[in-house]
């Protein structure tokens, strides 16, 4: 079990193209983390370098408060499960669960009673004499965790590992390394350019662009408070809706956010935290599931062309214009309206983010209780 | 229709293939004086195949055409099978050093064969048979190395790294892993390079000798100034592509899987 820390680390690629730049973080002991962001962010490089598969350009690397930077990936004590699984394609599936154990000098018996137990633990046991070719994706899958999981190593790293499975498989998956980290509880870092796994698999996320480390918290915190336009668009799909706005005096004293779709009177809990963007040019930021069929308290109604629904089932998913502009929603599943039709629909504005236009900060919300949206 | 169609045509393209060689077969069970006959088969004799082994010494050619073949693959394919990876896996003098390599297959070999001869002849290496492995194990290895570049570049460079994250040095991880899984390229490009060093006239010419003739030797010096022995040549011709057709009989599968193997990539 270790804890990891990554000081100022960088990873250049030739002389100043850098593919992971300046990122500190400190992950602990027994923590589920996720890096998440979109390709090429530096997601996976960053986990090659705690992995000790790519050099370490400048900064440090510690593992269990031991400086790492040049130790060589073997003597790490990690355990990376590849997108590709990389299983040995000559070897069966005894074998490539046990080449880790043997490189490491094990006993045959206590290799055997290793793979035996952790055989069990994912339904191995019926496939461990056939090669990879012979198994389906998730069981390939299985494999490549249990030869992590034989090892017993400080930690876990896992670069993109459901990315190839289906999507029933995928959710299936999600869940079984949620529990088997619960039962080993190591340290665990998970790589993903999807959302869904980032917000229900990790304590913490960690969302990375163009090498730097945008933000890091825990999944509801960082969908509640992200701190910039980037974080609030790719933390969700269907994104964030940005629209530009302003920040001006109501009539009756308070303040108001004014964007295409309306007048947002602001509560003054959020005129005192948002002070600060007066004068300022705006992006307001509302998501799809913040915007409403129905009329409620305090949610301000604007109208809506229909350009297209997707109808899910469970809800549906509608994009409409507003002054020439596209934007989504996400609203009831009983509520299909027509595409090409003008309907109203209302945003709550207690739901609201506010961003700088020119730098996409956001400023800091109020405090929220994330399920309920309720101002503490 | 359709079919009988392209039955018809790739029963043409098999002749065309085909035909000399059953030719060359036909020639060396025919009597020397019934060689140039129209007729297919006239009579059946052996005696060009005995007379080559009782008075052309054509066994020696042929344990020595195996003997540096062999040794040539066994030189080579070490050094081409590591030069090969670092050029796959490490920025080993970039792209330049890649096409330097294959470069030097662009020299016309006569080039090399006269300085060849005269650093053999310095060194004592001239008329021996670990002379000739080694200058074909040389000419052959830029060759394999860049065929096993590609192969190497289509194994998932995530083996080797869960090879050294599961507890094997960088050398563990392609002893252990890369050369398993890269072994039916590398027994393709083995066969390659076999079949090269088997064909090989011009150095066996220059830098070898009566003892060390190899089977392309000793079937040119089948044309004499009485003319050529065409039935011996045959006879000669028949058992040199023996070993060949043999060794592609085993290893056909791995030839097609191991040249479209890279190729893909």
């Amino acid at each position: 079990m270790a804890s990891i820390q990554l000081q100022t680390v960088s990873k250049a690629f030739g002389s100043n193209v850098y593919g992971v730049r300046d990122v500190d973080l400190t992950i602990e002991d027994g923590e589920f983390i996720c890096f998440l962001g979109p390709s090429g962010c530096g997601k996976s490089t960053t986990l090659r370098m705690i992995a000790g598969l790519e050099d370490v350009t400048s900064g440090s690397i510690l593992i269990g408060d031991k400086d790492m930077t040049r130790v060589a990936p073997r003597d790490r004590n990690v355990a990376v499960v590849f997108q590709s699984y990389a299983l040995y394609p000559h070897m069966t599936v005894r074998q490539n669960m046990e080449f880790g154990l043997k490189m490491r000098g094990l006993e045959p018996a206590r290799r055997d009673e290793r793979i035996d137990t952790v055989s069990e633990i994912l339904g191995l046991t019926p496939y461990l004499n056939r090669k990879p070719a012979a198994l389906s994706g998730g069981q390939r899958q299985r494999v490549a965790l249990g030869r992590a999981m034989v090892r017993e190593p400080d930690v876990f790293l896992m670069d993109e590992p459901l990315s190839n499975l289906d999507a029933k498989l995928r959710a299936e998956m999600r869940l079984e390394l949620i529990k088997l980290h619960r039962r080993l509880g190591r340290t665990t870092i998970f790589v993903t350019h999807d959302q869904v796994e980032a917000m229900t698999m990790g304590d913490r996320i960690c969302i990375m662009r163009d090498g730097h480390l945008v933000q890091v918290g825990k999944p509801l915190e960082v969908y509640a408070n992200p701190v910039d336009t980037f974080v609030a668009q790719f933390l969700a799909s269907p994104a964030m809706n940005l629209l530009d706005a302003e920040l001006l005096d109501d009539t009756d004293g308070g303040k108001v956010v004014v964007s295409a779709f309306g007048r947002f009177p602001l509560s003054p809990t959020q005129a005192k935290a948002y002070e600060a963007a007066r004068g300022r040019k705006l992006l307001v930021g509302l998501r799809p599931e913040d915007i409403h069929e129905e009329a409620g308290p305090d949610r301000v109604a604007f109208h809506a062309e229909i350009v297209a629904v997707e109808a899910l089932g469970t809800e549906n998913i509608v994009v409409f214009t507003v002054a020439g502009r596209e934007y989504t929603a996400r609203l009831g599943r009983h509520y299909i309206p027509a595409v090409g039709t003008a309907v109203p629909l209302h945003a709550d504005p207690r739901q609201l983010h506010l961003f700088d236009a020119e730098t996409t900060r956001a400023y800091p919300r109020p405090s929220f209780e994330p399920h309920s949206g309720k101002e503490v | 229709m359709r079919k009988a169609v392209s039955h018809l045509g790739l029963i043409f393209f098999s002749a065309v293939v085909l035909l000399p060689i059953l030719w060359v077969l036909r020639t060396s069970l025919v009597p020397e004086h019934l060689s140039y006959s129209s007729e297919i088969l006239p009579e059946l004799t052996f005696d060009n195949y005995l007379a080559l082994f009782t008075t052309k010494h054509f066994g020696n050619n042929y344990v020595n055409s195996i003997l540096v073949a062999v040794g040539s693959v066994v030189v080579a394919m070490p050094l081409a099978c590591t030069t090969g990876y670092a050029f796959a896996r490490f920025r080993t003098s970039g792209r330049a050093g890649r096409f330097a390599v294959l470069a030097t297959q662009m020299l016309p070999p006569v080039a090399l064969a006269l300085p060849t001869f005269m650093f053999y002849r310095t060194v004592g290496l001239t008329n021996s048979l670990t002379g000739l492995t080694l200058v074909y194990a040389a000419l052959n290895l830029p060759f394999l190395t860049w065929i096993l570049m590609g192969f190497f570049e289509s194994v998932p460079s995530d083996l080797e790294g869960a090879a050294m994250t599961d507890g094997a040095t960088a050398w563990g991880a392609f002893w252990r892993i890369v050369l398993p899984v890269a072994a039916p390229g590398i027994a393709a490009a083995a066969v390659l390079g076999f079949i090269l060093s088997w064909n090989e006239f011009l150095f066996a010419l220059i830098l070898g000798g009566p003892r060390t003739a190899t089977v392309p030797v000793a079937l040119a010096s089948l044309q004499t100034s009485n003319g050529v022995e065409i039935a011996k040549v045959s006879a000669g011709v028949s058992l040199a592509i023996l070993p060949l057709m043999i060794a592609s009989r085993f290893i056909q599968r791995y030839l097609v899987q191991g040249l479209s193997f890279g190729s893909v990539k």
